[in-house]
């Protein structure tokens, strides 16, 4: 049974990029952007259509950017360049049309390869790029006035490409939009790992990403009735077949659109994902709370939430990002956890180490340390599936256990 | 918890069809009663098909007498002559346990990648590690190190014993390392100082790939590798930690061993589901 609004948000994320170049003649200024610490609230209170970029699992492009930009940052990265290198060559026949239908580029430097990929768009393909600035001291008050500032210099840039003042009643009303998106993200997640069967981790995940495109007022409004459904259906009982699938839990790296790579392979192999913590997933709706239309108040809502590993911190006992992690596996019922990285994504990669240790031994840990290509496709096959029957033999034990 | 080996007299079969080398393993009533290896060739399907027939045909058996065949290794994706497959960790972990109960540590060597296996008391995996898309210290870059210093792969353990001097090779990179050994040999460095240094490499980076799951005797070394003494000797140097050594076992066996071990849990494992099934739907 598929969910009836998960079918009508399909159809208008492909009817989105049409709707984009229509908006665009008559003269309205699309902003794409990368990394979720650039705030929406801002954009479409400058009055500026944001989609939000980054696609990935494309190798060919990954190897276009390779050309602009060096082979040591990771493949989301490469790939985004090489988007825009292809897009720069043959416009209009741009694989992304989110690339293709962007007139300003906004990047929020939480990552310093980020960054690079900014610089390298602005230099070799003359887009107009924005720079939102973020503190590596993001737990400081010193982090909290650099990053205040520079969101007041971001809304003062924005309000100059539109030619629109942010308002504080502009601002009340997209604070209140997109704390009404998250609300309902939030208990979209809570309803597929409560039952599965009426919707599926991967739906989840989609209808996220259909929000980096739609209007965000017409988004809204699908999530409402999307969440009716889930909860009408919820209250169902469950179909017997999808019991017993082991549950994992994804954590790690980015997992951009176009990249299933992971997510194909533990669903081929009968297990099932129950929740992430990745920056296209729920994290970015988690904590965060913008306390009054102001500037400032979005600067320290945004930092102040669970942040992306890229962001040092030392010490392990007050990470909201490990806490979150332990919180949400915990709420999931997942009987493991897969933490993804990327070649090159420094952050996760190290990390994935710390992750383990601090989760503990109780909690079955899984690093798979990947790229596009598929040649360690199935070198990662036999290591989830031998993840899998990890668990399954400790969960056979538990109930033969539980019968004797 | 720990599965009983049922003496029902019923013969199952483990195949492990691995990028070198297949091997298969004939058990009953928990007793090896035949084996084989074979070469993998280009089609895996049948190299694991032959080393299936020679394994039955050593005890002079049929493919009938066989109750249930387990395949695992990286050809167990191509097996249509298995009743069932699981992957070369899980057999590794159940191997190692059902020849010593006390092993909790595994490292296996086998042709196209090393891993490293935690086990707990019942031979349940507490952990695993893989080295990542590397030939290092695999047997593949073991054939490599042999053709260039013109030695047969079977040598290369007892001639690194008698290494008189040590040199430093930092690379165990496969690509890297033919280079670095090239220039080593037109410097005049004696081949039994090459390789045993080329040993220690591997030994050092393997020391790496276990640090991830934690050594903790007892502790088994696996695969066609386990078969180096000379490099069996730099791991033990370089760990700090003596390997326990089961007599009369063929380490390269252990995959395909413990693929026959679970294959005559399949039957016992079945019905213990159908009881849990059982208990659930009464619930």
């Amino acid at each position: 049974m598929t969910l009836p609004t998960l079918q009508r948000i399909a159809d208008a994320v492909a009817a989105r990029p049409a709707e984009l170049a229509a908006l665009r003649e008559e003269g309205t200024l699309v902003a794409g952007y990368f990394c979720c610490n650039i705030p929406e609230e801002l954009v479409l209170a400058a009055g500026l259509v944001p989609v939000r970029l980054g696609r990935g699992g494309d190798d060919g492009l990954v190897e276009v950017g390779g050309r602009y930009i060096s082979h040591q940052n990771c493949p989301f990265v490469r790939q985004n360049v090489g988007a825009f290198a292809t897009e720069a060559a043959t416009p209009g026949e741009a694989s992304d049309p989110w690339v293709a239908n962007t007139d300003v580029v906004l990047a929020a430097a939480t990552c310093p390869q980020m960054f690079r990929l900014a610089e390298v768009i602005e230099h070799f393909f003359h887009r107009r790029v924005e720079i939102l600035g973020v503190p590596r001291n993001f737990t400081s008050d010193n982090g909290h006035a650099y990053f205040r500032a520079e969101m007041a210099d971001l809304a003062t840039r924005l309000a100059k490409i539109t030619g629109n003042a942010i308002t504080s009643e502009r601002l009340g009303e997209t604070v209140a939009l997109l704390a009404g998106i998250r609300t309902s993200i939030k208990a979209l997640y809570r309803a597929q790992a409560q039952r599965p069967d009426v919707l599926s981790w991967r739906q989840t995940f989609e209808t996220v990403r259909a929000g980096f495109y739609l209007d965000r007022w017409r988004y809204a409004a699908l999530l409402e009735d999307l969440l009716a459904e889930a909860e009408a259906a919820v209250a169902t009982p469950a179909s017997a077949d999808d019991d017993g699938r082991v549950r994992l839990f994804v954590s790690g790296t980015v997992i951009a659109p176009g990249d299933t790579k992971i997510v194909d392979l533990i669903e081929g192999l009968g297990a099932r994902v129950v929740g992430d913590d990745l920056c296209t997933g729920l994290r970015p709706f988690l904590r965060l709370e913008v306390a009054e239309p102001s500037i400032d108040a979005v600067a320290d809502a945004y930092l102040d939430r669970v942040q992306c590993a890229a962001l040092p911190h030392l010490s392990l006992e007050d990470d909201r990002r490990l806490a979150n992690i332990e919180e949400s596996y915990g709420a999931t019922g997942a009987e493991g956890v897969l933490y993804h990285s990327l070649r090159y994504c420094d952050p996760f990669a190290f990390k994935a180490n710390e992750t383990k240790r601090f989760l503990g031994k109780g909690v079955p840990f899984l690093e798979i340390h990947t790229e596009y290509a598929s040649s360690d496709t199935e070198g990662i096959r036999t290591r989830i599936n031998a993840f899998i029957e990890m668990i399954e033999a400790a969960r056979t034990d538990k109930e033969i256990q539980q019968v004797a | 918890m720990t599965y009983q080996i049922e003496t029902t007299g019923e013969t199952f079969v483990g195949v492990d069809v691995g990028s070198q080398t297949a091997k298969s393993v004939v058990l009953r009533d928990g007793e090896i009663i035949g084996h084989a290896l074979v070469p993998t060739g280009p089609k895996p399907e049948e190299s694991g098909a032959e080393v299936l027939s020679r394994a039955i045909a050593s005890p002079s058996l049929n493919r009938e007498d066989v109750a249930f065949v387990v395949a695992t290794g990286y050809g167990r994706v191509a097996a249509p002559w298995a009743d069932t497959t699981v992957t070369e960790i899980t057999c590794h972990a159940t191997g190692a346990h059902f020849i010593n109960p006390r092993t909790r540590t595994v490292i296996d060597i086998g042709g196209q990648d090393c891993k490293a296996i935690g086990l707990d008391e019942d031979g349940h995996i507490l952990d695993f590690a893989l080295n990542d898309k590397c030939a290092a210290g695999t047997g593949r870059f073991m054939e490599l190190m042999s053709r260039l210093l013109g030695v047969p792969l079977e040598g290369l353990g007892a001639l690194s014993l008698e290494a008189d001097e040590q040199i430093a090779i930092s690379s165990t990179c496969i690509v890297f390392a033919e280079s670095e050994v090239i220039s080593l040999l037109a410097r005049g460095e004696k081949p039994q100082n090459i390789i045993a240094a080329v040993h220690h490499a591997i030994a050092r980076r393997i020391a790496g790939l276990l640090h991830r799951v934690g050594l903790q005797q007892d502790f088994l070394f696996s695969g066609g590798g386990a078969k180096n003494i000379g490099l069996v000797a730099a791991l033990q140097e370089v760990l700090g930690a003596e390997f326990v050594w089961v007599p009369d076992r063929d380490p390269q066996l252990l995959g395909a061993l413990g693929a026959a071990v679970l294959a005559s849990r399949a039957s016992a494992k079945s019905k213990a589901e159908a009881r849990a099934a059982l208990a659930g739907a009464a619930r």
